[in-house]
C-alpha cells in the first residue's frame, strides 16, 4: 500500500469505529457484493429491523484478517427517516439536496431526455426507496454469510419489504464493462488512519467526507439535529447506470484506422490503459507493469509536466472527476468524492460490436459530506460541461450523456484532435441520494419511541 | 472562435436572476450598517486603486467565470449594490473563491453591510438570495461566450495575426505546394478574416 497516510499528524482524529465501513472502505479486488432496496411501511417494524441490523453492521478500516473481509452498510433516503418516524424538526434539518432527492435534482445533474427519472427504473425516484442495504466482500463466501444474517433480519420483519435487489460482481476480466480497471484512486482523508492512493496529494479535511469534523472551508458541514444522528456520518448517491458497450467499441473503431490507434483513442478518452496505467505517465502505450505497482499506479500530478493535456487530457473521464493539481477554473479540493464502482450484468463478450440486449453496466456510490457542492457540482460542471478546463459544452466522454452531437478535443502536436457527434455511452437506470449514520446514529434511530 | 458545442445551460431552481446565453446576472442590495459608508468607501478605493490594477485584474481572471462587477454606494450613503454577470450561476463556485484573495475582498466589502455573515459562513448563499432582486431584463451581446472562451478566442486571435505579419506565410499562400490547403472552405474561412 502506499503512505500518504496522514492519520497520526493531523490535529483531528476520526471516530473511526464510529463510521460504517461501508463509508470509508475501499472496495476489495476482486469483490462480490449486492444492494436492497427496502420499504418500511410501519415504523415500528422499521425500528425493529434496524435493532436486527445493528448487530451485522460494521464499522472502521479494513481488517488485517481476512476471513472477515465482508460489511454490510445502511443508508437511509429522506423519505425512508420519515417513514421511520424521525420528527419533523430533525427531518428538515437536513441540507436541502437530500431532502429533495436525486429525481427531484434531475435537471441540475444531468439526467434529462433518456435518463430523466421518468424513465427510471421502478422503484427508483418513486419515493418507496426508505432503506438501502448494501453489503460487499472479496469472497463469495463470506458475503453470502454476511447476506444470510441481513436477510434474516429483513424476512423475519413483517411491515418491512424488499423492493429492489441488485448483485454486482468484478467481471473476470478484472475491469469495467467497457474493459479499464478501476477502483484505483482514494482520497487521502486526514485523521482517518487509511493511506490514500496518490502519496503527493496533500490529505483532505475528514469534514469532506465525514460530518462532524471541520471542511475545507474550515467549517462543520451541516449536520441535522439532533447532533447524534448527524456525527460520524455521511451521504451516498447511488446510481445505476447501463452501459452500452458496443456503441463504446463501434464509436472508437470508427474513428481509428488501426487497433493501435483505437486502443490510444480510448486511452485518451478514459485517462487511463485498461490496465489501470494512467496516460500521464505512460502516454504512448499500456504498462501493465506500472499499473501492478501499487507506489506508482496512482502516484501522480498534472500541472508540472502535463498542464496542456497533451498526455493526458483536461477532458479525459479521469481528470474531469479528479483534477488532482490541473489549471482549472475553481478549486479542486473543494470537490473531492469517494467513488466506488461495481458492475453489473455479463460482460460483452470482446470483439462483439453489436449489442447483445443484455443489462450490463454499474452501480456506482458517490460518497461526500456535502452532496451540492461534492456530488452536484462535479455532474453541472466536470461531467456535464467543460468550461472549467476551457471546452465550454464538452462532457466527459466516457460518462456524460451527449445527444449524438458531443464532441471531445485531446490536445496533440502540431494540431489538437476534436471528435463530433458523440453518442451516449452510459444511460442512468436510476439513482437515490441516502445519509449513511454512524453506528450510534444507527442505534437511536433504532431506538427511537413512539 | 467560438465553440461548436452547444455550452450547456444549467438549471438552478432555486436561484433566482435571469440568464442570457451561458451566463446570468447577479445583483444585490444591501444596507450599508450606520455610519459605515466612509469605510466601504475606503475598502472600494483600494480595489478600485489604478496603481493596483494588474492585482486587481489577476483576481478576477482567477474567479474566471464573472464577465464584469460594480459596487455602488447609493441612497445617501445608506445602501449598497453589487451588481455582476458571471458564467452559469453566481454560487457554483462561491464556495471556492471563500478561499482566495477575491474571497478576502468579497468579506471586507460586504462587511459594512448589516448581517452579512462571514463569506465562509455556510449561511452565505441563503444571505446573498435574501438579498438578490433578479433583474426585469438581462441581455448580452455574446449570449455564447463564457469567461473561458473568450480568453482563449483572444489568444488565438493575438497568435493569428502575428502569423498574418510574417511574409513566410504570404509565401505560403503563394506556394503551389499549399494549394490544396488553401482551397479548402475552412482554410478561406481563414483568409477572409485575414483579409481584412
Amino acid at each position: 500500500m502506499n503512505t500518504a497516510d496522514s492519520g497520526g499528524s493531523a490535529g483531528v482524529r476520526v471516530e473511526i469505529e464510529d463510521v460504517q465501513s461501508g463509508a470509508l472502505r475501499p472496495r476489495p479486488v476482486p469483490y462480490e457484493g449486492k444492494f436492497v432496496f427496502l420499504r418500511v411501511d410501519d415504523r415500528h417494524a422499521g425500528r425493529a429491523l434496524l435493532r436486527r441490523l445493528l448487530p451485522v453492521t460494521s464499522g472502521g478500516l479494513p481488517s488485517a484478517d481476512l476471513s472477515r473481509d465482508a460489511w454490510v452498510a445502511v443508508a437511509f433516503t429522506h423519505q425512508g427517516l420519515r417513514a421511520l418516524g424521525v420528527p419533523q424538526d430533525s427531518l428538515d434539518s437536513f441540507p436541502r439536496a437530500f431532502r429533495e432527492g436525486m429525481a427531484a435534482r434531475a435537471e441540475r445533474i444531468g439526467d434529462v431526455g433518456a435518463n430523466a427519472p421518468a424513465h427510471w427504473e421502478a422503484p427508483f425516484g418513486s419515493g418507496d426507496v426508505h432503506i438501502a442495504l448494501s453489503a460487499l466482500s472479496s469472497d463469495t463466501a463470506q458475503l453470502d454469510e454476511e447476506l444470510e444474517r441481513a436477510r434474516a433480519a429483513y424476512e423475519d420483519t413483517p411491515g418491512v419489504r424488499v423492493i429492489w435487489q441488485q448483485d454486482v460482481h468484478q467481471l473476470p476480466t478484472g475491469r469495467t464493462t467497457f474493459g479499464f480497471r478501476d477502483g484505483i484512486s482514494h482520497p487521502n482523508i486526514e485523521g482517518v488512519g487509511l493511506p490514500g492512493s496518490n502519496p503527493q496529494e496533500a490529505p483532505i479535511k475528514a469534514g469532506e467526507f465525514i460530518l462532524g469534523y471541520p471542511d475545507e472551508t474550515g467549517n462543520l458541514p451541516p449536520m441535522p439535529r439532533p447532533d447524534v444522528l448527524g456525527r460520524n456520518g455521511t451521504y451516498v448517491a447511488v446510481r445505476k447506470i447501463h452501459t452500452d458497450v458496443a456503441a463504446w467499441r463501434r464509436y472508437l473503431r470508427a474513428n481509428s484506422s488501426s487497433a493501435e490507434e483505437e486502443a490510444l483513442l480510448a486511452a485518451k478518452m478514459v485517462g487511463r490503459w485498461p490496465s489501470g496505467a494512467p496516460l500521464t505517465l505512460a502516454p504512448e502505450h499500456d504498462d501493465p507493469e506500472l499499473a501492478a505497482d501499487p507506489q506508482r499506479v496512482n502516484n501522480f500530478l498534472y500541472r508540472e509536466h502535463d498542464d496542456r493535456g497533451l498526455r493526458c487530457p483536461a477532458g479525459a473521464h479521469i481528470r474531469r472527476n479528479n483534477p488532482r493539481d490541473a489549471t482549472i477554473v475553481g478549486d479542486a479540493r473543494m470537490h473531492r468524492l469517494i467513488r466506488r464502482g461495481t458492475t453489473y450484468g455479463p460482460p460483452l463478450p470482446e470483439g462483439v460490436l453489436e449489442d447483445d440486449g443484455a443489462d450490463r453496466g454499474l452501480v456506482g456510490v458517490f460518497i461526500g459530506a456535502h452532496l451540492e457542492r461534492q456530488f452536484e457540482f462535479i455532474k453541472a460542471e466536470w461531467v456535464n460541461d467543460g468550461n472549467f478546463i476551457g471546452y465550454p459544452g464538452e462532457k466527459d466522454p466516457v460518462a456524460g450523456h451527449h445527444d449524438g452531437t458531443g464532441s471531445v478535443t485531446i490536445p496533440g502536436k502540431p494540431v489538437r484532435r476534436r471528435l463530433r457527434n458523440l453518442p451516449s455511452f452510459v444511460v442512468t437506470r436510476g439513482g437515490e441520494y441516502c445519509f449513511v449514520p454512524g453506528l450510534r446514529a444507527l442505534r437511536w434511530l433504532a431506538e427511537m419511541e413512539d | 472562435m467560438t465553440a461548436t458545442a452547444q455550452p450547456s445551460r444549467s438549471a438552478h431552481p432555486e436561484r433566482p436572476g435571469r440568464s442570457d446565453g451561458v451566463c446570468s446576472e447577479f445583483t444585490v442590495f444591501t444596507e450599508i450598517k450606520p455610519g459605515h459608508a466612509d469605510a466601504l468607501r475606503e475598502v472600494l478605493a483600494t480595489l478600485a486603486d489604478a496603481a493596483d490594477d494588474e492585482r486587481v485584474h489577476a483576481a478576477v481572471r482567477q474567479i474566471g467565470t464573472l464577465h464584469d462587477a460594480r459596487h455602488v454606494i447609493f441612497d445617501n450613503d445608506t445602501r449598497f449594490m453589487f451588481a455582476s454577470v458571471f458564467d452559469g450561476s453566481w454560487d457554483a463556485y462561491i464556495d471556492d473563491f471563500a478561499k482566495t484573495v477575491v474571497g478576502e475582498r468579497f468579506d471586507k466589502v460586504f462587511s459594512h453591510s448589516e448581517g452579512f455573515p462571514g463569506i465562509s459562513d455556510p449561511g452565505v448563499k441563503d444571505w446573498f438570495v435574501a438579498h438578490q432582486a433578479p433583474a426585469g431584463v438581462f441581455v448580452s451581446a455574446y449570449p455564447d461566450l463564457t469567461v473561458q472562451q473568450i480568453y482563449k478566442d483572444h489568444r488565438v486571435e493575438e497568435a493569428f495575426e502575428e502569423v498574418l505579419d510574417t511574409p513566410e506565410f504570404r509565401a505560403a499562400l503563394e506556394n503551389p505546394a499549399n494549394a490544396e490547403l488553401v482551397a479548402t472552405p475552412a482554410f478561406q474561412k481563414l483568409l477572409e478574416e485575414a483579409s481584412a
